[in-house]
């Protein structure tokens, strides 16, 4: 019992499906249904007869990694059966350029008005194809992306015939929604061509200074009062040895110099709402009483440079705060800072320093049931990446500046893999560093030394199972302890919040993709700069807010921003003003009623804002009267797609057999 | 894509090297409105990227990631590509530098050339194809790749046997056995270096005793192996076509070692071998896989994680450094080794049936001998401004990538967008100068 549908397949029957319902509810489906079948009509009657349509199906081998699962030709056979489908190839890698000038010949070639490529997530090549399907000509938004390798391959790679159907049914899919589709064109927005950098420490400053250096406006804000941030407090920096100071007021130097550039020290980004070309954004004083005024203006882009925090022990911890001779890697770099150019011993606490030790990882590379979880409950999993040339460097400082004070490092891996990085490793070897090596399951353990003993001794005793010399266990007192902290992530929640901002699991500021769209959020118009997304050297800071400034330079070199057109759109003709959409809206300014004359009345009606709408389709939901929907994905489409997974091909005749994948 | 330029022509900036990093730097230049030459010494651009299988923290296949910069590049109406050229020099005076290329005969007429490969399928010579690392056999004129970009035929003079088939095949005429090198001179306002990097050879530590057997591979060979469009569509061991069952990566096998005049660390190998494990032990789940390492280097987003997972499935990490490696009668591998963990009997022979040495990177070209650019002691191009981490000492040319020392591919992108803002700057400030006069 079947019958067919508006697009000529084969739909299951859907009086069984009723039949299991609840009896109560069967009139109110029956109604339901009655309604659906007249909006489909209507819709059908808006859309180019099937007949008409020449679809281009491509699918992809992605080398093997699809066709080692999927009967590629098999798809192509079968959805080539599919009414309105007029060619389906199957190609190595789609997205090569042979693959893409495919697609762009057969349009120009067997007039193709729709296309569809199965291959991998639209999330790695949506965009590669619309571009191929834009330079055969077409309107890019009447091409659908299907996925069958993360969805069909990868995931069924133990049922090949399953996946095989599952990306048939899925290729269906799309052309039952391609039947459905009108051309679509891209929004575009005005393009304030001027940035914010929010951070003057070196990645804001740097960031700053090649926008401007480009001609291009900035607005830098530093919520402290100095700009340079974490490199003020650095002393020498590897692998040049030269003074961090001295890099910061070169940067200040461009930064303050440069008229396309407004400062704004001891303030503070309270407000930030807009969209891409057009984020509204108020800068407001950190103390109240201060003479700077509030301000509101206008950018085009934001670059969060908001840098990083670095890790505090917990008090206890390695027994940080319970001895004072246990120090974090700031306080030893401040207490080496202080000490006069020709002091002969380093001492603490009036006390001379004979014995140091430097202890790798804490607060990084944390290991479930090992180390305590952090107040949110979560580890530091994540490599610091900065720690262990780090404290290389200062132990090398160290033996240099006061040969007669032995050193000892604790570590896991040494990680000095940067350019002049390992010279660090092999000169302090040379010099005397004597190296300890635990395993992360089994950090030194650190103990204060009994009073009579300590200054003998020195004030805590470190034990460790070094597994250089194959897991003795060892016991050494030192004068010092100094942790080598990692980074944590900035204090910027509010603006996270704000701006609704993607963090990792690891809390820092989370890239689209790290090798596609390394500097950018998922908030259009929202950069990365430096160690905001993760720990960073100075030299892989000054190349991601490099990296940062460019694609800010690029978005600045057109007159407008463009973006996709899926947002909502209101039919004013359905509109009620009841604005249950807008209660639902997330999107601050994405949904508003505004004021408007309907047969001689004035009412409101929904607005749709479509630089802020994200097309989430959370008004389509709540919508009683079906007045809003979203462009490319309407509900019409999503029933054909429905339609299109349920329905029999013909001559695909095992389909039905083929259970595993329901 | 343009394929044919003269010295009329006169890009904003010119780009050495078609590896991800020159097709970053482009893009992000040509996204601005500058026009750009991209000059690869190669028939393809793509780098050593395009061949790699996954990469890691994510698993992305490599050449999904690649093919749309690749693409991109060429499909971008600011960016020019000339294939199978060499910079011989860069000249630079007055601000402007002149470069000295060398294109090489393809023997086919790219302006005429299909691509449709009938004289690939024609041709019946072959040789040890090298983007399946030798592995596979290409013909003697052949489309370098799948997804080679340009798709034109390259014919390869020292194989050729010059029996004319190719040209009698040829639907468009496109042979040409008199090509000759071609040399030109594009003047141009900036540069950006991003030769790349090459692995030193895998015979360089004579202890690891590679030359005496096929089954010591070299980590792009495993990536050949492992890509799924690779050489055999599945891991087998080079010498007999054996399945390994047993395999050994061997770390530092060219890097962090002054006795090879490779004192640096070259960055990725930890990474790699550790990607590379993890796909094995799904290609061949039950194969036995170690590796042996002096320090573990995660140290990139995501990577820490990616080593812990790798533990977590099963994959033996032994910390210690092999000392030597004796290939056996029957085929096996022999690794001396000592066991910094192991309490007792820390020096161990194992045996493997496939070994994986971790070759260190080394400059992919000597830029000093010719051009105003400066390497530095490790051989890579030297960089010494203290806040612009791409420009060299010459003014107006910069650098990106692994060109000035070994680096992920996270790390070479956001580089080269360095490099691309360093030098769009540049060229901003320098007509901004000559409009002020």
């Amino acid at each position: 019992m079947s019958e067919k549908n508006e697009n000529g397949l084969r739909r299951q029957d859907e009086e069984a499906q009723l039949e299991c319902g609840e009896p109560g509810r069967d009139e109110a489906a029956r109604v339901e249904r009655a309604m659906e079948a007249a909006r489909r009509q209507e819709a059908a009657e808006h859309q180019p007869e099937e007949e008409k349509l020449r679809i281009g199906v491509y699918i992809c081998r992605c080398g093997g990694n699809i066709s080692d699962v999927v009967d590629v030709e098999r798809v192509a056979e079968t959805v080539r059966l599919i009414p309105g489908v007029a060619t389906a190839k199957v190609h190595t890698f789609v997205c090569s350029d042979p693959g893409q000038q495919t697609i762009s010949n057969d349009i120009l070639e067997e007039n193709l008005d729709r296309v569809v490529v199965a291959s991998c997530s639209p999330f790695l090549h949506e965009q590669t194809f619309r571009g191929a399907v834009a330079r055969g000509g077409m309107n890019p938004y009447l091409y659908e992306h299907v996925n069958i390798r993360e969805q069909a391959s990868w995931a069924h790679k133990h049922d090949p015939a399953g996946a095989t159907d599952k990306a048939i049914r899925m290729i269906a899919a799309a052309v039952g929604k391609l039947h459905h589709a009108a051309p679509l064109e891209q929004i575009k927005l005005p393009n304030h061509r001027r940035a914010l950098v929010i951070g003057g420490g070196i990645a804001g400053m740097k960031a700053a200074a090649d926008l401007a250096g480009r001609g291009i406006r900035v607005l830098l804000v530093e919520v402290s009062e100095r700009l340079g941030g974490r490199l003020n407090e650095r002393g020498a920096v590897y692998p040049s040895e030269r003074s961090g100071d001295e890099l910061v007021a070169d940067l200040e130097r461009r930064v303050r110099r440069d008229p396309n550039i407004e400062v704004l020290v001891s303030s503070q980004v309270t407000a930030v709402s807009g969209f891409i070309g057009n984020f509204k954004v108020q800068v407001q004083p950190v103390r109240p009483d201060a003479k700077a005024r509030v301000i509101d203006t206008t950018v085009g882009a934001i670059v969060m440079a908001t840098g990083f925090r670095p890790y505090v022990p917990r008090n206890g911890e390695f027994l940080y705060k319970n001895e004072p001779c246990v120090v974090t890697m700031p306080e030893f770099i401040q207490l080496m800072r202080s000490v006069k150019p020709d002091a002969r011993t380093l001492t603490f606490g009036k006390r001379e320093i004979r014995k140091i030790a430097f202890l790798h990882c804490v607060g990084s590379r944390q290991l479930d049931g090992v180390h305590e979880p952090q107040p949110d409950g979560k580890l530091n999993t994540y490599c610091s990446r900065t720690c262990c040339t780090t404290i290389l460097q200062q132990a090398l400082t160290v033996r240099e500046r006061f040969p007669q004070i032995e050193v000892f490092d604790f570590y896991r891996d040494i990680r000095t893999y940067g350019r002049g990085e390992e010279a660090y490793y092999t000169e302090a070897s040379k010099s005397g560093v004597v190296f300890f090596r635990y395993n992360g399951e089994e950090p030194p353990r650190v103990e204060s030394a009994p009073a009579g003993r300590r200054a003998r001794d020195g004030a805590v005793s470190i034990t460790v199972k070094d597994t250089l010399t194959w897991g003795e266990e060892l016991t050494l007192g030192v004068d010092m302890l100094v942790l080598g902290t990692g980074m944590t992530p900035g204090p910027i929640e509010d603006l996270i919040g704000q701006m609704k901002l993607p963090t990792g699991e690891d809390g820092f500021l989370q890239e689209v993709h790290p090798k596609l769209r390394p500097v950018e959020l998922s908030v259009n118009g929202v950069l990365l700069a430096g160690t905001a997304q993760g720990p960073m050297n100075i030299q892989e800071t000054l190349a991601a807010a490099g990296a940062a400034a460019v694609k800010a330079a690029a978005m600045f070199a057109k007159d407008n921003v463009e973006l996709n057109p899926y947002v909502a759109a209101v039919d004013l003709d359905l509109c009620r003003g009841e604005a249950q959409c807008v209660t639902q809206c997330d999107y601050d300014g994405a949904l508003t009623m505004v004021p408007m004359e309907v047969g001689g009345e004035m009412v409101e009606r929904a607005q749709v804002n479509a630089g802020l709408c994200v097309g989430c389709g959370a008004c389509v939901a709540v919508c009683p009267h079906r007045a809003i929907d979203l462009n490319g994905w309407r509900l019409d489409q999503y029933e054909a797609m429905v339609d299109g997974i349920a329905a029999d091909i013909p001559g695909h005749e095992c389909a039905a057999d083929l259970v595993s994948i329901h | 894509m343009n394929t044919q330029i003269d010295s009329s022509f006169t890009p904003d900036a010119l780009v050495v090297g078609g590896g991800i990093a020159g097709l970053q730097s482009a893009l992000d230049l040509a996204d601005q409105g500058l026009k750009v030459l991209v000059v690869e010494r190669q028939a393809s651009i793509g780098g050593h990227m395009i061949a790699l299988s996954k990469v890691f923290p994510t698993l992305d296949c490599a050449s999904c990631i690649t093919t749309p910069k690749m693409s991109a590049a060429a499909h971008h109406e600011n960016i020019t590509i000339l294939t199978s050229t060499e910079v011989e020099a860069i000249e630079s005076a007055g601000g402007v530098h002149h470069v000295k290329l060398l294109q090489k005969p393809t023997y086919v007429n790219f302006d005429k050339c299909i691509g449709c490969r009938l004289c690939e399928y024609a041709c019946d010579t072959e040789y040890p194809d090298p983007f399946e690392e030798g592995l596979g056999a290409v013909k003697a004129i052949a489309v370098p790749f799948t997804n080679a970009i340009p798709q034109k035929a390259v014919l390869n003079a020292e194989h050729c046997s010059t029996c004319g088939t190719c040209a009698r095949v040829c639907p468009t005429d496109a042979i040409e056995f008199d090509q000759q090198p071609r040399r030109l001179t594009i003047a141009t306002d900036a540069v950006i270096v991003a030769s790349g990097f090459k692995l030193n050879s895998i015979t360089v530590k004579p202890q690891y005793n590679a030359q005496r057997s096929q089954d010591i591979i070299s980590p792009l060979t495993l990536e050949r192996l492992l890509a799924p469009h690779g050489p055999y569509g599945r891991v087998l061991r080079p010498s007999d076509g054996k399945i390994p069952g047993s395999i050994a990566f061997v770390q530092c096998a060219g890097s962090r070692d002054e006795s090879i005049g490779v004192p640096y660390c070259s960055r990725v190998c930890c990474m790699y071998s550790i990607k590379q494990a993890m796909l094995l032990s799904g290609a061949l789940p039950l194969a036995d896989i170690t590796i042996y390492y002096m320090d573990i280097r995660a140290f990139g987003k995501g990577y820490e994680q990616f080593f812990q997972n790798a533990k977590a499935m099963g994959i033996n990490f032994v910390r210690g450094k092999v000392a030597r490696i004796d290939p056996l009668d029957g085929g096996d591998l022999s690794l001396h080794v000592e066991n910094t963990e192991e309490a007792e009997n820390p020096i161990a022979e194992r045996r493997h049936d496939l070994v994986v040495l971790a070759q260190g990177m080394i400059p992919g070209w000597n830029p000093a001998a010719a051009t105003p650019v400066a390497c530095a002691a490790d051989g890579f191009v030297a960089t010494t401004s203290l806040t612009a981490p791409t420009a060299t000492v010459a003014p107006g040319i910069f650098v990106a990538g692994t060109a000035a020392g070994p680096k992920d591919i996270v790390d070479t992108i956001a580089e080269a967008g360095a490099a691309a803002m360093q030098a769009s700057q540049y060229l901003f400030q320098k007509r901004a100068e000559a409009l002020v006069g």
